[in-house]
């Protein structure tokens, strides 16, 4: 079967149309790959050392019921939720992979890039409902002073798992000194803004660039005095 | 029909077989810790997805809390059901690098229109099957666990690369040969009334028939011959195999509230919405291909090397798609 152009059209529209409309759809493709699978529910605590140091951030990571379903899939006796010990390799292997996607969790202080070492005391744990909760310690490469405003994100940049902070008390602090103070800066609304942009960006855009997984992420700002 | 334009042609199938490329780009990201089937994630979004984002975010949502419902009513199974199939529609990426894979190979090879929806179905439907029979086999009758899905999945996974890397030999092998044998055919062949003569012996009474071996248009007979069932499925099973997330999850889930065959036919629907896009984009290709080819008539030697050469790009590119996707899963198993 052949396509017949039915009206008459320059020798250039003609022949750029299908092959446009081609790449346009693979480059949309592309970024409809990234929307989110996973939903996460984020509490955090900050962990300060004895001397005042920022020592690092201590995960509690809720799943989503569909994830939390995949997760205790097989696992558990007579319709129970699974032990600690049964989602134990799970945990590992979330964990161990965890480190090339730098923990989705993006600290920064003065400017600086803060780095983090292996994740410790790393649980996964399902509740009555069967809804799993990863839970880990991830320590600062080096500890940080607190007095200089210390600030982290937790997202993923594919946007396959949607982090969000709980709304009641998403970040708590651990034996912080006196006068200590936690903030979160809620993102902009997205769409609205991308929108705007959109008919100049369809064509700038092919190559991977915007990270949705950022634009939508709350910073957390810890001051200390 | 000029030289010019043909060139211009080539070069766009080119810049398409590029497109399907940037697969390649994504192609080495890391497995996400959370997934289920790996790969998807791959992939940063663009400017352009914020709107197909909100839509499919809403789908994704609607289709979780029409699965949650089915416990306790019966109508929620209709709401899943229209939202898988809208998932399905906007959820394009649905086979992941699979898109890519169609869509070269129908640059690659000859595809009428109706054979390349077809394809895109097929594919669309195995991705569908491939992921209940996952879940069907492995968590509700061998009671398999996640880690165990996710192995599972795994090494359906490489079957799938592999089969992209095969199927993209396939390709370069009957391409290159093509390119080369034109590489080396007999000057250029000007076009006279009631038939050809050609260029080099310089005699008009030396005059081939109307259809003295060279291509002039989409030819039917022509796509029966260079298309082969083979190499068909093969691209069907590279461009599905793989089962996706979205799928496994509804299942898994569906399955962990007693309602597992309503999650089955959820993911068959979610399929045919796949293949609505798949398929348009299939055409899409076909009718590329086609404006291309249509320009590359009879004539100018280089052009049709050109257009030649473009079938041998796109080929070489699902090639390199494949072993990319191994290599990084290689990376990953490591």
């Amino acid at each position: 079967m052949t396509f017949r152009f039915r009206h008459k059209s320059s020798l250039f529209a003609r022949g750029v149309f299908w092959p446009a409309l081609t790449l346009a759809l693979l480059a949309a493709s592309g970024a409809a790959n990234a929307h989110p699978h996973v939903w996460v529910a984020v509490r955090s605590e900050v962990v300060f050392a004895p001397n005042g140091k920022i020592i690092g951030l201590r995960h509690a990571w809720e799943f989503d019921e569909m994830y939390s379903a995949f997760a205790v899939q097989g696992l558990g006796k007579d319709g129970k939720p699974p032990t600690r010990e049964e989602l134990a390799p799970l945990a590992k292997t979330n964990v161990e992979s965890l480190a090339e996607f730098e923990f989705f969790t993006f600290a920064k202080q003065g400017g600086a890039k803060l780095k983090f070492l292996e994740p410790t005391e790393v649980t996964l744990e399902s509740d009555e409902k069967k809804i799993v909760t990863l839970r880990f310690l991830l320590p600062l490469e080096t500890p940080v002073p607190a007095q200089k405003p210390f600030s982290f994100q937790v997202y993923d940049p594919t946007y396959f798992v949607s982090f969000n902070f709980e709304k009641q008390n998403p970040v708590t602090l651990a034996r912080a000194p006196d006068g200590c103070s936690v903030s979160a800066v809620e993102p902009k609304p997205l769409v609205a803004d991308e929108n705007k942009k959109l008919s100049e960006a369809f064509f700038q855009n092919f190559s991977p660039g915007a990270d949705f997984g950022i634009k939508l992420a709350t910073r957390v700002i810890v001051a200390c005095p | 029909m000029t030289a010019k334009g043909r060139f211009v042609a080539a070069l766009l199938l080119a810049l398409v077989a590029f497109g399907c490329a940037d697969r390649l780009a994504t192609a080495q990201t890391g497995r996400n810790p959370f997934a289920m089937a790996g790969g998807e994630a791959a992939g940063a979004a663009t400017g352009l997805a914020g709107t197909i984002l909100a839509w499919q975010n809403k789908f994704h949502i609607e289709l979780q809390s029409a699965a949650k419902a089915l416990k306790t009513s019966g109508s929620a199974f209709w709401t899943l059901a229209g939202a898988s199939f809208a998932y399905g529609v906007f959820h394009a990426a649905g086979p992941g690098h699979g898109k890519a894979v169609l869509a070269s190979y129908m640059i690659a090879s000859e595809t009428a229109l109706r054979r390349g929806m077809i394809l895109a179905a097929l594919a669309a439907l195995l991705q569908g099957c491939v992921a209940i029979g996952l879940v069907g086999a492995a968590a509700a009758l061998l009671g398999a666990t996640a880690m165990q899905m996710k192995s599972a999945a795994n090494t359906i996974e490489l079957a799938s690369y592999g089969a992209i890397a095969l199927l993209g030999a396939g390709l370069v092998w009957k391409k290159g040969r093509a390119f080369f044998a034109a590489l080396r055919a007999p000057p250029d062949i000007v076009a006279s009334r009631g038939g050809f003569y050609c260029e080099a012996v310089d005699d008009p009474s030396h005059v081939h028939s109307a259809s003295c071996g060279h291509l002039h248009a989409v030819d039917p007979t022509t796509l029966e011959r260079d298309f082969s069932w083979s190499g068909a499925l093969g691209a069907v099973v590279a461009a599905g195999l793989r089962p996706c997330s979205g799928a496994i999850l509804i299942l898994v889930f569906t399955l962990a509230q007693g309602s597992f065959w309503a999650g089955a036919s959820a993911v068959l629907l979610m399929s045919a919405g796949t293949a609505i896009t798949t398929g348009f984009l299939a055409a899409c290709a076909v009718f590329a291909r086609q404006t291309a080819r249509r320009w590359s008539g009879p004539g100018r030697r280089w052009a049709s090397l050109a257009g030649r050469g473009a079938e041998l790009l796109a080929a070489a590119l699902v090639m390199g798609l494949g072993l990319a996707l191994l290599v990084g899963a290689r990376l990953n198993a490591a």
